[in-house]
């Protein structure tokens, strides 16, 4: 079949595009660089979304989980009775440590009747094969790295103060249940009950994970049912700890996810606008540069709708020019975006690939994104009157408003040459100078988020006045404890704590959510929170508490004020609410006067210590010291050594903050990374707008020649030029920078903090991007400069 | 009824000095097949009134009708569709579209106004090119051409669209004696072969080709005179 010809009037399209390639490369690079950084974020958001939701559906989460004091099969035959239930199984949480070349790393162990059995929370097996035996380990594959062995090896295992047992790695398994390892700084692993009892943590199971038979309920009717179980575990002589039921079929992280890629995919859609706006002074010199040939077509018969398709054309062919080089770009990172994301919920992405309706997206939205942005001018042009535009010469040669700038004294022709010829044209001035602009703001906003982050994260940690926690089992009298810890060499200071699950009751006595309590004397030496509303505990014998802003939005029973009921082992107690602390940890904090007169239990299960060295090799000493020191003494605490002793884990402080802040400031340098796109996009549009201007000014260059300018001061004229651009955009980026500082601070602080990120201007980043725009200026107007300076005299003042 | 009709036609524009009438209360009939030189001094109104009698302007009074068309009625949009089919313009400049060839600037009123099918127009505008004596020169840009080249692509763009009226405003105004005479010549061949033609010219050589000269002069018509042809 023969290729249909091209009429004349597109091939005049493709010519214009080819003959100003230079400049038509350097809109449909920008305009790339725009769809890369929104089709980027839309691939991310897409994969990880399906990911997440097939992943995690597809994991059969638990619907509810009870912790009892010991599972016993006819309690689970019970509950596997039980009509509304689909499944039951039995499993347990072990606090454990292993031995590594840099000292002990803390371990989380999960034990279950079967590991194999996928009917609740299943395991993929990645490396290995089921069943586990008892002398084994499989190691969660998010804290692969972390774990002191590898497939094959030996891992040393110790719970509490007991010895440590070799357990071999015969596997590895994800569990898209849990956050990542690498995050909390732990080792997730799971071993058979037969392997808790080798650790010498008896080989019972205390946790019922169950789903409900109706996977459609929602959180209050599985609450229901937890209730339900609850009294058939009390009436079958069960005694129950602990009940959580999270929200059914969505993962804990997903909200927090979904803001994320929000906000980010709001700058990738604003950079997308911006680098269209550089299709619009593109088409705008276009239609500028051609009127009088608009005038000919439409004198021999075009009709506007006949133009303004041409010139719109333009626009469009640019935008899949650009889409076809952004798209492939776009995915690779969104792919791998996504794969960083999506290991953040501990889910896998590499096998992922970008839904095709992505690329749909990109490549219609490339297309048609810079027509919208030409339409406005390309309705004006191709309504231009033909009589007008046979008389005019075109391109106005009336300066718009630039008097004042005449009245400017002390400077140089040149220079002031360069300043008036940048605000000629004011509405192509405009544009590039809010791309640039908004690039420094948004470079600007996520330095100000960063060193905002850092300042939150100083204000949670600055009120923990100590350098590791100590878990405690059994609990153990908080004088000798605190006495014990102070002989250690390098511990400046120690505090006895206590602490103790409890579970929310709702009104109709369910059970709601639970809630961790740290019990702390009420004038605690190491911890200083000033709470954002309310105050901190001020009654050692009273029922006071102060919670997190975290725990107050996941759970609004918990507002300032309230009084709360909450079930503590077989104890039920009103607590009230006396303040709320902005941060990030999960604890609610209470007095230990106050815990110990509830639970009956007066002894310390927990810990602070203060490190009297900063160093962390010293620290680390200390922090081996103290497990000897609580280990080396276990009949001090009126236990008997055949009991195994104390059960001893512990974790650094600066662990927990760097592995939370350490996740804000890779999510923050993502926005960086789109301030420097946004940068590369008014830089393009800069040289863009540059050479247009050159272009258009190729007489008035020709007049300077012939007057006798030389090769610098032409060089000079147009580097001045867009360097007044720069500075231009520099002193807006500034203002503009507080609005975006803000909305980045509001969405980053609700989604990690809880409450806004409170932004301080880094006066030092002003400077570097004062730096940045100068060279980004210098480069953008080199070749449109030397353009300038190859313009004789003579072929400028002939040309028409 | 005459092919073109002006009836009290004025024409005002608003320039930064006030309104000046380039036109005033004119009005002429011409017949099928006349070959009409339209002269005058700069600034007499020759150009104003080809730009009436070519629909890229309208008058400020009186009527213009061409080839049973009331052009003073039509909208913008209208415009432009009626000028491609009823008239051919030649420029003084040539206006040849610079990134066309001499082949494609002559198809161009062909694809706009969707005459003739798509795979004849390019024979049709070589048939043209033949015509007017530049066919060699199909596939060269305008900018490689001579000035004479030039107009003799314009011409055969004119006629692309067989168009009852061809306007020629000041056609030999940038060509040199030699080359003038040739576009006149070729003209009067059109005309010959029962081309309507009005033409606004400085050039005392034209009148010898014209069967009618219009004489302007600050707007007004200050002689018509009919012509034997040679």
């Amino acid at each position: 079949m023969p290729v249909p010809e091209l009429s004349p009037r597109w091939r005049k399209v493709a010519r214009d595009l080819w003959i100003h390639r230079a400049r038509t490369v350097i809109v449909v690079l920008a305009i790339a660089i725009g769809i890369v950084g929104a089709g980027s974020v839309l691939a991310t958001w897409a994969i990880v979304r399906d990911v997440v939701d097939r992943g995690y559906v597809a994991s059969t989460p638990a619907s509810g989980t009870i912790t009892v004091d010991a599972v016993t099969p006819a309690l689970l035959a019970v509950l596997r009775a039980d009509p509304a239930l689909g499944s039951v199984a039995a499993g347990r949480t072990v606090a454990a440590r292993a031995r590594g070349a840099g000292g002990w790393i803390g371990v989380r162990l999960f034990a279950r009747e079967d590991l194999a059995d996928g009917r609740i929370g299943r395991l993929r097996l990645e490396a290995g094969e089921w069943p586990v035996a008892d002398d084994a380990i499989v190691i969660e594959r998010s804290s692969l790295d972390l774990a002191p062995a590898g497939v094959g090896e030996s891992l040393f295992v110790a719970v509490g103060e007991g010895a440590p047992v070799p357990l071999r790695v015969s596997g590895v398994a994800r569990d898209v249940g849990l956050a990542p390892g690498w995050m909390e700084h732990v080792v997730y692993a799971f071993v058979t009950p037969a392997a808790l009892a080798r650790l010498g943590a008896g080989g019972h199971l205390d946790e019922i994970r169950f789903v409900t038979r109706d996977p459609a309920l929602a959180r209050d009717s599985i609450r229901r049912v937890a209730s339900g179980l609850v009294a058939a575990i009390a009436s079958s002589g069960g005694r129950v700890r602990d009940v959580d039921v999270p929200v059914p079929g969505k993962h804990i992280h997903a909200d927090q996810m979904n803001s994320l890629l929000y906000t980010q995919a709001g700058f990738g859609i604003l950079a997308l606008i911006l680098s269209a706006l550089l299709a619009l002074n593109l088409v705008e010199a276009m239609l500028a540069g051609q009127v009088r040939e608009i005038a000919v077509m439409k004198a021999v018969g075009a009709r506007p709708a006949q133009v303004a398709a041409m010139y719109l054309g333009v626009a469009g062919i640019m935008g899949v020019m650009a889409s076809a080089i952004a798209i492939p770009a776009s995915a690779a990172i969104g792919k791998a975006y996504a794969g960083f994301t999506a290991g953040m919920l501990n889910f896998d992405a590499s096998t992922a690939s970008v839904p095709v309706w992505v690329i749909v997206v990109q490549l219609a939205v490339g297309a048609v994104l810079p027509m919208l942005a030409a339409a406005v001018p390309v309705w004006r042009g191709s309504r231009l009157s033909v009589s007008a535009a046979l008389r005019d010469f075109g391109v106005s040669a009336r300066p718009e408003g630039t008097g004042w700038l005449t009245r400017l004294g002390g400077v140089s022709r040149p220079v002031l040459l360069s300043v008036r010829n940048a605000f000629r044209r004011r509405g192509r001035m405009a544009r590039t100078l809010l791309t640039l602009a908004m690039g420094g703001a948004v470079f600007l906003g996520a330095l100000n988020l960063k060193a905002g982050i850092r300042s939150a994260m100083d204000r949670t940690f600055d009120a923990m006045a100590y350098d590791l926690t100590l878990g405690i089992a059994p609990g153990v009298p908080v004088d000798s404890l605190e006495a014990a810890l102070a002989r250690v060499p390098g511990v400046r200071g120690a505090e006895a704590w206590s602490a103790a699950s409890g579970v929310l009751v709702g009104a109709e006595g369910t059970w709601g959510s639970s809630l961790g309590l740290t019990g702390v004397p009420v004038g605690t030496r190491l911890v200083a929170i000033q709470p954002t509303s309310g105050r901190w505990l001020a009654d050692g014998a009273s029922r006071e508490m102060v919670v997190s802003a975290r725990q107050a939005e996941d759970e609004p029973a918990l507002a300032l004020g309230n009084t709360v009921t909450l079930r503590i082992g077989e104890v039920t107690s009103e607590w009230t609410i006396v303040g709320i602390a902005a941060g990030v940890l999960g604890s609610a904090w209470v007095s230990r006067e106050a815990l110990a007169a509830v639970t009956g239990d007066p002894g310390a299960t927990r810990a602070a210590v203060d490190f009297a060295e900063d160093d962390v090799a010293a620290q680390a000493t200390t922090r081996e010291r103290v497990h000897a020191a609580l280990s080396a003494t276990p009949t001090q605490w009126g236990l008997t050594p055949l009991v195994g002793g104390l059960r001893v884990t512990s974790s650094r402080v600066a662990d927990t903050r760097a592995s939370i802040e350490d996740h804000l400031l890779m999510v923050a340098e993502f926005l960086s990374v789109m301030g420097w796109l946004m940068l590369v996009v008014g830089g393009l549009a800069l040289a863009s707008t540059m050479s247009l201007a050159v272009l258009e000014r190729t007489r008035e260059i020709g007049v300077l020649r012939a007057i006798g300018a030389r090769h610098g001061a032409i060089h000079l004229v147009v580097q001045g030029e867009g360097l007044a651009v720069a500075v231009a955009s520099w002193a807006l980026a500034i203002p503009l920078s507080a609005p975006m500082g803000i909305v980045l601070g509001n969405a980053f602080g609700r989604i990690f903090f809880k409450t806004p990120v409170a932004i301080a201007p880094q006066w030092s980043g002003v400077a570097v991007w004062l730096g940045v725009v100068v060279v980004v200026s210098l480069l953008a107007c080199a070749w449109p400069a030397v353009r300038a300076t190859r313009v004789s005299a003579r072929t400028a003042l002939a040309y028409e | 009824m005459p092919l073109i009709s002006l009836d009290h036609v004025a024409r005002t524009f608003d320039t930064p000095a006030g309104p000046f009438t380039a036109l005033r209360d004119v009005s002429l009939d011409i017949e099928r097949g006349e070959f009409v030189t339209v002269i005058g001094q700069s600034g007499s109104g020759k150009s104003t009134l080809l730009g009436l009698l070519a629909g890229i302007d309208h008058p400020t009074s009186g009527t213009v009708h061409v080839a049973g068309t009331a052009v003073h009625t039509l909208s913008e949009r209208a415009m432009s569709a009626w000028r491609g089919t009823a008239v051919g313009i030649v420029f003084q400049f040539f206006q040849l579209l610079p990134t066309l060839t001499a082949l494609e600037n002559v198809m161009l009123p062909m694809d706009f106004c969707g005459t003739f099918a798509a795979r004849e127009r390019r024979q049709r505008a070589r048939q043209l090119l033949e015509r007017v004596g530049v066919a060699d020169q199909a596939h060269k840009l305008p900018h490689t051409l001579s000035g004479g080249q030039q107009q003799r692509v314009a011409i055969a763009r004119a006629l692309a669209n067989e168009p009852p009226v061809l306007l020629a405003d000041e056609p030999t105004g940038n060509l040199d004696s030699r080359t003038s005479a040739e576009v006149l010549a070729l003209f009067d061949g059109l005309v010959r072969e029962g081309q309507t033609l009005v033409m606004a010219t400085h050039a005392p050589a034209a009148r010898a080709y014209a069967s009618r000269v219009v004489s302007l002069a600050d707007g007004v018509v200050i002689g018509d005179e009919v012509h034997a042809r040679a």
